[in-house]
């Protein structure tokens, strides 16, 4: 063995420490904290125009959406100035997937229901269901019609909705003449909880539409189009009668569910026109810390077709001011009808 | 012939970035991370005891946030090693010797930002051929007898798996698979390790300190990442002679309480 002297130690420790500050620097280029207004501006700018999908299905010119917003960019403007720019320019693209986060608000878009009528309300849907309805897996269920319709109301596509949740609700249905799928003012959430519902509804496996990401950063470098197929539930199915109930807040996986169960023969949609949002979102920020999420990966129809801007009803029915007086819900009753009438179907559209 | 062991736990620093978290921007995270590293030794009987085989598993955790401090992100990595290394003692410097040798290297691990939507986190995972260089130096200050060692290793070779830019992962779960696995060298990767460490006899034990620099670059499918890890590292080093199956029926050699 070697021995050295502790003076020599602290020369060897020094070289050491000086090799450790070469390896230490060995990150990348990254963009830091920046509160610069003029950055950001052009940080968010950046990330729309290489990652936003619908800018030609919308016909929106963002060079000269650029041009109009970068000459109201100062260096002196607030946080809350540049917050509210910033957002303007986003709402240019009428996408309610498109938000911008701080830590005191967030940017939206919603016209694409505040612009329309509600056709729903809570308080109407209590006359139906009552207090004394069923709750599983963030469904409310509950028999109509003296138990001849199944009713489930379905609000968030975020609960989680379990296997075992179904089969005891297929259960409780199983001497109902037909079923109404309520998902009016159902904003969406997970996309595997709609197929995980609408596989409950198909006797063969069925192409429901296709799948499209950015792959590069013009505004239609898409990747080929991907079929997606939905296969049918091994376990408890109804092919009875379905009428999915739809408003205009029926949006994003709503939608998709939506556009699955249309394709089906025992479903009928009913109600308003749904909201769209069929691009999957996703999330990056920009220097100031403040968080942005667009649509990134539209989802096309069976056609190849965009429902960015919804879907149409098969029946198109509205809560009328009268039912709406009277306690009624104009598109429940439509649907009970509809089911327990099945003749009258011409008469009710 | 004997196993040089040692579990050693680490504290040090992140440092993130990988654009399929943030697309159009690249931003870096920052905060601590912990590691847990466990590395056998032994002498081989290959090449006339000339070569050694070199184990490493490491389990690391990691909290950071970006610079404003308005996101989280976690990572987690596990990854398993497997080295030879040719030694080379009779060197001119007393105590020293220098091994050089391959490794192979698998890992997999994940980047979770807690803030997205469709694109919270980024799944990583890669198999490597490395090349491993080290250098053991023993040494005294005064009556107390040390070891001094530096390893680098370098992948040159491999394969790993990236999600595609812009790709959500319910698109993989609908069977949109193309282009998730990629080879990878020193055009789309690059990945080094620098391993420091002092064995220091404490009473009847033997402490190991340390400092391990990791460095994790990667550009695949249009997507950047670094993971860039500093952690200083302590733990109890033993070196034993494992009997087993039939070398267990030589008693003379042990004395069991078991046996």
């Amino acid at each position: 063995m070697h021995t050295i002297k502790p003076k020599a130690m602290r020369k060897h420790i020094l070289y050491g420490i000086v090799l450790l500050s070469i390896l230490l620097s060995g990150c990348e280029k990254a963009t830091e904290f920046n509160s610069s207004p003029r950055e950001n501006f052009e940080a968010l700018w950046k990330i729309m125009d290489e990652n936003y999908c619908f800018f030609e299905y919308k016909n929106v010119d963002w060079d000269e959406v650029h041009d109009r917003y970068s000459v109201q960019i100062s260096d002196t403007m607030s946080q809350y100035s540049l917050f509210d720019k910033l957002a303007a320019m986003l709402a240019e693209l009428k996408d309610g997937h498109t938000n911008l986060i701080s830590s005191f608000d967030m940017s939206r878009y919603w016209a694409w229901y505040e612009a329309y009528p509600r056709n729903f309300y809570t308080e109407l849907q209590d006359n139906y269901i009552g207090t004394t309805y069923k709750i599983a897996g963030g469904m409310k269920y509950t028999r109509l019609a003296n138990d001849s319709v199944g009713y489930v109301y379905y609000g968030s596509f975020n609960n989680g909705v379990g296997e075992n949740n179904l089969d005891y609700m297929f259960t409780y249905f199983k001497n109902c003449k037909g079923l109404i799928f309520d998902v009016r003012d159902n904003g969406g959430g997970a996309m595997s909880y709609s197929d995980r519902i609408a596989s409950r509804f198909l006797t063969e496996k069925i192409l429901t539409g296709y799948s499209q990401y950015k792959n590069g950063n013009g505004h239609n470098d898409f990747t080929d189009p991907n079929p997606l197929y939905l296969s049918p539930s091994d376990r408890i199915r109804w092919l009875k009668p379905v009428i999915v109930l739809t408003n205009r807040r029926s949006y994003s996986a709503t939608n998709d569910f939506v556009n699955v169960m249309r394709l089906l023969p025992q479903v009928t949609i009913m109600g308003d026109r749904t909201g769209g949002g069929s691009g999957l979102p996703f999330s990056s920020e920009i220097p100031i810390g403040w968080s942005i999420r667009f649509s990134a990966c539209p989802i096309l129809d069976v056609n190849m077709q965009h429902t960015e801007f919804g879907i149409d009803p098969d029946v198109k029915v509205s809560l009328t001011s009268e039912d709406i007086a009277k306690g009624k819900d104009t598109i429940i009753d439509a649907a009970i009808a509809r089911i327990m009438n099945p003749q009258d179907t011409v008469r009710i559209q | 012939m004997s196993t040089n062991e040692s579990t050693m736990i680490g504290i040090g620093s992140y440092n993130l970035q990988d654009t399929y978290l943030s697309p159009g921007i690249n931003i870096n995270y920052t905060g601590w991370m912990v590691r847990v590293l466990n590395e056998r030794m032994k002498v081989t009987g290959l090449a006339d005891g000339n070569i050694s085989r070199q184990q490493l598993i490491n389990v690391e955790f990691g909290s950071t946030h970006n610079g404003a401090e308005t996101a989280n992100a976690y990572a987690g990595f596990v990854d398993y090693d497997l080295g030879y290394h040719y030694r080379f003692t009779e060197l001119p410097v007393d105590g020293l010797k220098l091994l050089a040798g391959l490794s192979g290297r698998a890992s997999g691990g994940f980047i979770y930002n807690t803030r997205n939507s469709n694109n919270p986190v980024s799944g990583k995972a890669d198999i490597d051929l490395n090349l491993s260089g080290m250098a053991i130096y023993n040494f005294h200050i005064g009556q107390l007898p040390l070891t001094l060692r530096y390893q680098m290793e370098v992948p040159f070779a491999g394969v790993l798996f990236s999600v595609n830019k812009g790709q959500p992962y319910y698109f993989i779960s609908e069977g949109d698979t193309e282009g998730l696995v990629r080879f990878s060298s020193f055009h789309n990767k690059w990945v080094m390790r620098n391993y420091f460490t002092l064995d220091i006899p404490v009473g009847g034990f033997t402490v190991r300190t340390g400092y391990l620099n990791s460095m994790y670059h990667t550009n695949v499918n249009e997507i950047k990442t670094h993971v860039i890890s500093n952690a200083f590292m302590i733990g109890i080093v033993k070196e034993f002679i494992s009997f087993g199956g039939k070398n267990l029926k030589d008693t003379n050699k042990y004395k069991s309480a078991y046996y």
